[in-house]
């Protein structure tokens, strides 16, 4: 029994060495629209899936910097378009403009200058 | 002990009876013949305790089994609605996983397998549909309804109707973004017992490489005396069903393109002039001439553009020129462009063969009920001055080919017998963005060596830039051109008549715009249509974009 509560204590002192910030959720900024909000650290989000004309986009970035924003073809994955930005840490609210586009399903990705994926959404130009 | 036992089996019984959401498809009526109609439903089911307001899927189905009728969206009032379609794509399922398990093969999609996750296959189309609601959507929603023909299995290729339709993937979420989890039902959907369907139904096979746009083609058959007695376009999957035709009849059929196809100004492009440039400085070639870089004589006929039946000399590759460049020649010319299509079409077996000193578009067939074979035909397409074949079928009988391909001139290097069609690729960057001025500048950056040519298409939105001005840096002797050919659409390049220039390395183009609003980004306001180059060689460059 003595063990037991030996271990119990042991248990109960490593829990409580760990870093607070481990459980804390990310911080959500409450200016973005709850419709772009992004939990996590990093992405991308549009403000709707199916889009005519242009759309609210939000791109979370963990630091300043270039980043490229790039439109693929929804099945064969090839590039139709592509912008580079000079984005800040945290919520970067911007548009995208699909009039020009032709309706059909694509998908919106995130990477870094160097062509690292951040993040990834479809969406339909209809 | 008892009590822990018991309460760990209740915990368990809740959890395995809480379970995930689905998408069911189903017929909606019973089809037993050949010509039924098959009416479908695709249909949200709710497993769990979360909100739908997402629902997104894929799903293919065996074209050469059903052919595409008509939609009906289900959608909610107030949601909207999207559908999607892809001819000649079948889903590549995650390795090692559910197949059934339809979040997972949704990121499987999204995320993991890139290009990998749809490979090219001609009997399948894929379909995608989008439902987003701000309200929850009810279980038991349908998402759509569909209308599928049933098909002939003879000569398709199938024995039976087994996993016709099968739902590929499932994207369903919550307003705020979370992913819900999701199976489908079943894991695909087969017909039995359909009876009818025999040798009597005449199949027309189309034959393009423009396989994504069979549906902009269409087929009329004529009698003896030139009579229409069929007319009709061609399905997803480019076959057309035709009825009504007699056996021991001889008709004749024919394909034409739609001249308000989307994509003609795509059709002919600084390779066809690379391509006949390099045959009018061989000193032209007839059907039977010796001396020609092209591979087949077809390509005789439909490099002639100015259309004086004298085969490809240098009228046409100037003629090819000014077009590309936005010059009004003063010909009227037949080049394939926005607006305007010169149609070939002939029986496969003996498209573009030559018969005393003519090339053939044979067109004649005769139905015999002693020879299944004969209720189907393959029909080939092909369009004026597309002579490197990127919208025009490729001909296949032997006596269409030119045996003695020559090289024709010491001021260009198109190697003897080189084929029309060899293709590299070769990395190049296209990226827009706002300068310090707050124009939208988009360069096109490319450390591709050795091109002669070059071609741009490209859109833009011109409710939001206007184009100002295009800055080459091509190098000093290379030809450059851009024209715009309506608003919002701008064709660039540059080309070699010589074939010894070539294209500067770096950023040899750049397109500055003026925004007609405030703009903070440029996101998918510059997309790029035909990106391609030549080589002096006359092997073509396609560009591919990180």
């Amino acid at each position: 029994m003595k063990k037991l509560l030996l271990l119990l204590l042991t248990f109960t002192i490593l829990i409580g060495c760990v870093k607070d910030d481990e459980f804390l959720e990310p911080i959500i900024n409450e200016e973005i629209p709850q419709s772009l909000q992004i939990k996590e650290l990093i992405g991308i989000k549009l403000e709707n899936t199916i889009v005519t004309d242009r759309v609210a986009m939000n791109v979370k970035l963990p630091l300043d910097g270039k980043y490229r924003i790039k439109i693929r073809h929804g099945l064969n994955n090839e590039l139709v378009s592509q912008e580079m930005i000079e984005g800040e840490a945290g919520d970067n609210l911007l548009r995208v403009y699909v009039a020009s586009l032709d309706k059909s399903g694509y998908m919106i990705q995130l990477t870094d200058e160097f062509h690292n994926i951040l993040g990834n959404q479809s969406f339909v130009v209809n | 002990m008892k009590k822990i036992l018991v309460l760990l089996v209740s915990v368990l019984f809740t959890l395995s009876s809480f379970g995930q959401s689905s998408i069911d498809y189903s017929p909606v009526n019973t089809v037993t013949q050949v010509g039924d109609t098959l009416i479908m439903k695709f249909q949200y089911f709710k497993g769990d305790g979360n909100s739908l307001n997402l629902g997104q899927f894929d799903f293919e189905y065996n074209n050469k089994l059903l052919s595409y009728i008509s939609h009906e969206s289900q959608a909610p009032n107030g949601a909207s609605f999207a559908r999607n379609n892809w001819t000649g794509y079948q889903y590549v399922p995650k390795a090692n996983s559910d197949e059934d398990d339809m979040d997972v093969q949704y990121v499987w999609w999204r995320d993991e397998a890139g290009s990998a996750s749809y490979i090219g296959s001609a009997d399948w189309s894929v379909e995608r549909i989008t439902v987003q609601s701000a309200s929850a959507l009810e279980n038991g929603q349908e998402f759509i309804k569909y209308q599928f023909k049933i098909k002939d299995k003879f000569n398709s290729g199938y024995d039976n109707y087994n996993n016709i339709i099968k739902v590929n993937w499932a994207n369903y979420q919550e307003s705020n973004g979370t992913q819900i989890q999701a199976i489908k039902s079943p894991s695909a959907q087969s017909l039995s017992g359909i009876e009818g369907g025999n040798a009597g139904a005449f199949v027309i096979n189309l034959k393009t490489p423009n396989t994504d746009n069979y549906t902009d083609y269409n087929y009329t058959i004529l009698d003896s005396n030139g009579n229409s007695v069929a007319t009709g376009n061609f399905d997803e999957s480019g076959q057309a069903s035709v009825s009504g035709l007699e056996n021991n009849v001889t008709y004749t059929a024919e394909a034409n393109l739609k001249e308000d196809a989307t994509y003609l100004d795509n059709v002919v492009t600084v390779s066809d002039l690379a391509l006949v440039f390099a045959e009018a400085i061989g000193a032209g070639s007839g059907p039977s001439g010796g001396s020609t870089t092209f591979d087949y004589f077809i390509q005789d006929i439909m490099g002639d553009v100015v259309g004086d039946n004298n085969g490809v000399d240098f009228q046409d590759s100037y003629e090819i020129l000014a077009y590309l460049q936005g010059v009004t020649s003063g010909n009227t010319n037949l080049i394939t462009q926005d607006g305007q299509t010169e149609d070939y079409s002939g029986i496969e077996s003996t498209y573009g063969a030559v018969a005393n000193d003519v090339v053939t578009f044979a067109k004649s067939f005769t139905p015999l009920d002693s020879d299944a074979t004969s209720k189907t035909i393959d029909l080939a397409h092909g369009l004026r001055g597309d002579v490197n074949f990127s919208h025009s079928w490729e001909p296949t009988v032997s006596s269409g080919e030119k045996a003695t391909s020559a090289q024709s001139s010491a001021r260009m290097s198109m190697s003897v017998g080189s084929k029309f069609n060899n293709t590299e690729n070769a990395n190049i960057d296209l990226i827009s963005e706002i300068n310090s001025e707050g124009q939208v500048v988009f360069s096109i950056n490319s450390d591709v060596e050795g091109m002669v040519g070059s071609q741009f298409n490209i859109v833009y939105d011109p409710n939001v830039i206007e184009l100002e001005n295009v800055i080459f840096d091509t190098g000093n002797t290379m030809t450059n051109f851009s024209n715009v050919i309506q608003d919002g659409y701008v064709r660039i390049g540059s080309f070699d008549q010589e074939f010894e220039s070539t294209v500067k390395q770096g950023t040899p183009y750049k397109l500055i715009f003026t925004p007609l609003e405030t703009i903070d980004n440029t996101s998918g306001l510059i997309s790029f249509r035909v990106k391609e180059g030549v080589k002096a060689d006359g092997t073509k460059i396609n560009f591919i974009i990180q």
